[in-house]
């Protein structure tokens, strides 16, 4: 009975703010002179439904068309002919779980970052240069002219050790970009929300300048680095081992995924079941009580720094070695750190949470973009996105119009004496 | 005798932390009586004040002044029907003057211009027509706490109030502000006010209360006249069953010097000294006691002795060893244990649960944890060793410990504290803000360690609990210690003229001019 009555209020209030978002946006949703109805279907379809998705049903089962020209109904999630919407959103949520992640970390030691995004395009960048540059130094070492006729046991060593480098030079990069804001609070008392702003705009600035003149590497119209060499690259499952499979079809999903996966779990580990995860958490918690405590507060706010920019340089990695295979003009400014943080604020900073809004996030903003297929304007996406992450960050308001609106009070008995103060 | 306030079947709940704060509760409070309200933490009695005050909106019951319901939903209401508060932390503009702070908001003026003269004579007449003298002129930040709490009984009688509510007022003052205080109060009943007040010293419910009324667990569990009832039946009355008020405790047996302090120059917030020259020295099986208005240092003292607050000038040594710059884990590791001020923010982290509370200052040792990861059966342990030691009611291990009362929290700082038998405790306030039968606990409890060999260092602003419990007192005043007295040589009197800032000197020299003056 408890756990039912948790289980519901915990699943209650998500899905109150995401109708009241929707039935708030309706308003802006009729002004475009559109069906809101139609346009939430729409939306949910284009973000999470399969292909052919027209209504809210479908989301769920949906009916296909077999060869024979026979109907089927079938599970929606694992339907995927032409590709499917999930491993999109699988796509899409590796570097935001890494970015969240980030800034989970960072809050749970009372700092305060946004700069994944900053950490996130220096990690990027770094690996867009490794990616190229090492492997030519190999072959280079190794006397290889043509990198097409490299002896194959060359080739299988350099996909496996490249990557790895590339990535660590990213965590590394991402790290230290972080530390330096962080040490900027513990010793000079620097608010870390502005000065991991100023970061992010030094970083982006930084990045357009190195893509546009240094690492150019053509007169492209748009100016973008050399692809990456194909042993950098971590091929997604739809060019790899999966390329048959319809599933993946359309989605650069690759092995990120799991790396992002694993850092769910070793953050939680970290947090939860080791002494320097507690140090920071009670760094946070209450600084006076860990220094109270013992506790070596700035050192496990720094450390809390240095693992934060570790993941957003990782997602910027990934995102280059998994997806992108170069950096583009422009890439600095896609907000995939600040969405992160996004994430982590929604999911109230718990690791499992981040990894229930991380997807809920980014199949919105897929089934947003694609709002336009429908004759229905994009920005509309935009607006009902908000509204719904607004409605949601009102949780404790909601909390407490359920309660009074139904009155609850189940530990009345608590308080109230059980006769004796009535005695007297 | 006809009501001036009657409150009745006033019911609120607050469904954030699920605590019924009142329930069913009835008072109803005679014309010109003064009115003791007691009771222990979270008994209701400040939630109770709140809503005649329009803070705290009921749930449910009405509030009839003079006889006609009224609805109270702000404090301008509350003004408006002649209700006025005095709130534990004084609401004063330190800059202002105190005319300014009086009149603020219905100053008088010329044109849209503050006419100062007429604002101070004003002031000056309101004062003398209460028999409660003030200097108009004199600025806030530059006045004792007494005259501070005068100035803003002023403010409310300036509103016309006819029912004053007083939460706790004696907890900030010295023992001869407090006779003055009483004093002002059987005034100001003569005039025809009521008054109302919110205490947990008993002894001034007897001195000045006509009737007390004593909240239990938020109800009213009786009103009484104040004379017909003892000291001890109303803290049994209060608690709920018998509890002692002695401490018993033999004489101390002083051993060997634990902690030695060296002329310490300490900075408080800002950077501005806070302790000056301070020297102490503390012996094994003894409890030093320092007594204190709070705000003279005694909290810069504590935090510099363990470490929270750094040492400008001076020497700490600790079982012989320096540890003027020692960490905070350092000096733990060495045996010294605290008991900070505030257990709501530095003595506990309420934001997370029993375990990673009572771990705080061992986790990183064996058996809590190894090679950095926790080790969860031995924690649990430890909480439950805790827990079960000190009784500590209502918490489970594992849990929250957020709902616990103060009475509870504080047994869980102690029982961590105490764990591993340190060599020294400083205790800051250990009691403030505790109920009767747990501030008899922690007594209990300190005097047991000290019986034990270890030393104790007692900070108090309550003159009874440093009287009750040390062997020595030390008095800081403005962030000396003015005065070291042994136990035997203190009385409340000096140690309040101490407190207020006279020195031994002074005192001996007043004695032996009042000798001369008496014929023998």
């Amino acid at each position: 009975m408890k756990f039912l009555r948790r289980t519901f209020d915990n699943l209650s209030i998500p899905v109150i703010a995401v109708l009241l978002g929707l039935v708030a946006s309706s308003l802006f949703v009729a002004l475009a002179n559109v069906s809101p109805i139609d346009t939430y279907q729409r939306l949910f379809c284009e973000g999470f439904g399969p292909r052919g998705c027209e209504t809210f049903g479908d989301l769920v089962f949906i009916e296909v068309e077999n060869e024979d020209g026979s109907l089927q109904t079938v599970f929606s999630p694992l339907y995927g002919s032409g590709g499917s919407r999930i491993a999109l959103i699988l796509e899409q949520i590796t570097p935001l779980i890494l970015t969240a992640l980030s800034a989970a970390v960072a809050f749970q030691a009372g700092m305060f970052s946004i700069g994944m995004d900053g950490q996130f395009v220096m990690g990027a960048i770094t690996v867009a240069f490794l990616g190229y540059a090492l492997p030519d130094q190999i072959y280079m070492l190794a006397g290889v002219s043509d990198p097409e006729a490299a002896p194959e046991a060359l080739k299988t060593a350099m996909h496996l050790i490249v990557p790895l480098i590339c990535l660590s030079a990213a965590m590394a990069v991402g790290a230290i970009y972080s530390w330096i804001p962080g040490y900027f609070k513990v010793k000079l008392n620097v608010n870390v929300l502005i000065s991991t702003i100023i970061f992010n705009a030094i970083a982006v600035q930084l990045v357009g300048y190195l893509v546009n003149y240094p690492l150019r590497s053509d007169l492209n119209n748009i100016a973008r680095t050399r692809r990456i060499d194909d042993t950098a690259w971590l091929i997604p499952f739809n060019r790899g081992i999966f390329a048959d499979v319809e599933w993946f079809s359309g989605a650069r999903v690759g092995i990120g995924i799991f790396i992002a996966l694993a850092a769910v779990a070793l953050v939680w580990f970290y947090l939860r079941r080791t002494t320097a995860g507690y140090e920071q958490r009670m760094t946070r918690g209450s600084s006076l009580f860990a220094r109270f405590g013992g506790i070596p507060t700035d050192r496990a706010a720094l450390r809390a720094m240095l693992i934060s920019g570790a993941l957003s340089g990782l997602a910027g990695a990934l995102a280059v070695l998994g997806v992108e295979r170069r950096i583009v003009d422009g890439f600095a400014t896609s907000g995939v750190g600040f969405e992160g943080v996004l994430v982590a604020i929604l999911a109230k900073e718990s690791i499992i949470g981040i990894l229930l809004v991380a997807p809920f996030i980014a199949g919105l903003n897929l089934g947003a973009t694609n709002l336009q297929f429908g004759d229905i304007p994009r920005q509309l996406g935009g607006i009902i996105i908000s509204f719904i992450i607004l409605f949601s960050a009102m949780e404790d308001f909601i909390r407490a119009r359920l309660t009074a609106l139904f009155k609850w009070r189940p530990t009345r008995q608590r308080s109230a004496p059980d006769g004796e103060g009535a005695a007297a | 005798m006809t009501s001036a306030v009657e409150i009745q079947h006033i019911r609120k709940f607050f469904s954030s932390s699920q605590v019924l704060a009142c329930d069913d509760v009835s008072l109803d409070v005679k014309k010109g009586e003064v009115h003791a309200i007691v009771g222990e933490n979270g008994a209701g009695k400040t939630t109770l004040m709140s809503i005649l005050y329009g803070l705290v909106t009921p749930d449910e019951g009405q509030i009839l002044i003079d006889g006609k319901p009224v609805r109270i939903s702000h404090p301008n209401d509350a003004i408006f029907h002649g209700i006025g508060m005095v709130h534990q932390h004084f609401k004063l503009v330190p800059s202002f003057t105190i005319a300014e702070n009086i009149m603020l908001g219905i100053e008088p003026n010329r044109a849209g211009f503050i006419d100062s003269a007429t604002e101070a004579e004003k002031v000056k007449q309101l004062a003398e027509s209460f028999g409660l003298p003030v200097d108009p002129h004199l600025r806030i930040r530059d006045i004792s706490v007494g005259l501070q709490q005068r100035v803003e009984i002023l403010k409310i009688l300036q509103r016309n109030a006819q029912v004053l509510i007083l939460d706790e007022p004696t907890a900030v003052l010295t023992p001869q502000e407090v006779r003055e205080f009483l004093t002002v109060v059987r005034s100001l009943a003569q005039t025809g006010r009521t008054i109302l007040f919110i205490t947990h010293k008993l002894a001034e419910v007897k001195a000045i209360a006509d009737r007390v009324t004593i909240m239990r667990r938020g109800r009213n569990v009786g009103t009484h006249d104040a004379k017909d009832l003892t000291i001890r039946e109303m803290a049994n009355l209060m608690v709920g069953r018998v509890v002692s008020l002695q401490v018993d405790k033999s004489p101390a047996k002083p051993g060997e010097v634990i902690l030695q302090a060296e002329r310490l120059l300490v900075a408080g917030a800002g950077g501005i000294p806070a302790v000056f020259d301070a020297s102490l020295e503390l012996r094994a099986g003894e409890i030093l006691g320092i007594a204190g208005v709070s705000g003279n240092g005694q909290t810069e003292l504590v935090e510099a002795l363990v470490g929270m607050r750094p040492v400008d000038e001076g020497q700490i040594t600790f079982l012989g060893e320096d540890i003027t710059s020692a960490t905070v884990r350092e000096r733990r590791l060495s045996g010294l244990a605290h008991v900070p001020e505030d257990r709501m923010t530095t003595g506990l982290n309420l934001t997370t649960n029993l375990d990673e509370n009572v771990v705080v200052t061992n986790y990183q040792n064996e058996p809590y944890s190894r090679r950095g990861i926790f080790q969860f059966a031995a924690i649990r342990r430890l909480a439950q060793e805790i827990v079960d030691r000190f009784a500590v009611k209502s918490a489970r291990v594992g849990e929250d410990i957020k709902t616990l009362s103060g009475g509870n929290l504080q047994k869980i700082v102690l029982g961590r504290e105490l764990k591993g038998d340190p060599k020294l405790i400083i205790a800051n306030q250990p009691t403030r803000g505790l109920d009767v039968g747990s501030i008899e606990f922690v007594h209990k409890t300190l005097v047991e360690e000290r019986d034990k060999g270890s030393a104790v260092l007692l900070v108090s602003v309550e003159l009874d609990e440093i009287l009750a419990l040390s062997d020595r007192i030390a008095v800081m005043f403005a962030g000396r210690i003015v005065a070291v007295l042994d136990r035997s040589e203190a009385t409340e009197e000096k140690l309040g003229l101490l407190m207020a800032g006279s020195t031994l000197e002074s005192l001996e020299h007043d004695e032996a001019a009042a000798e001369k003056a008496t014929p023998v």
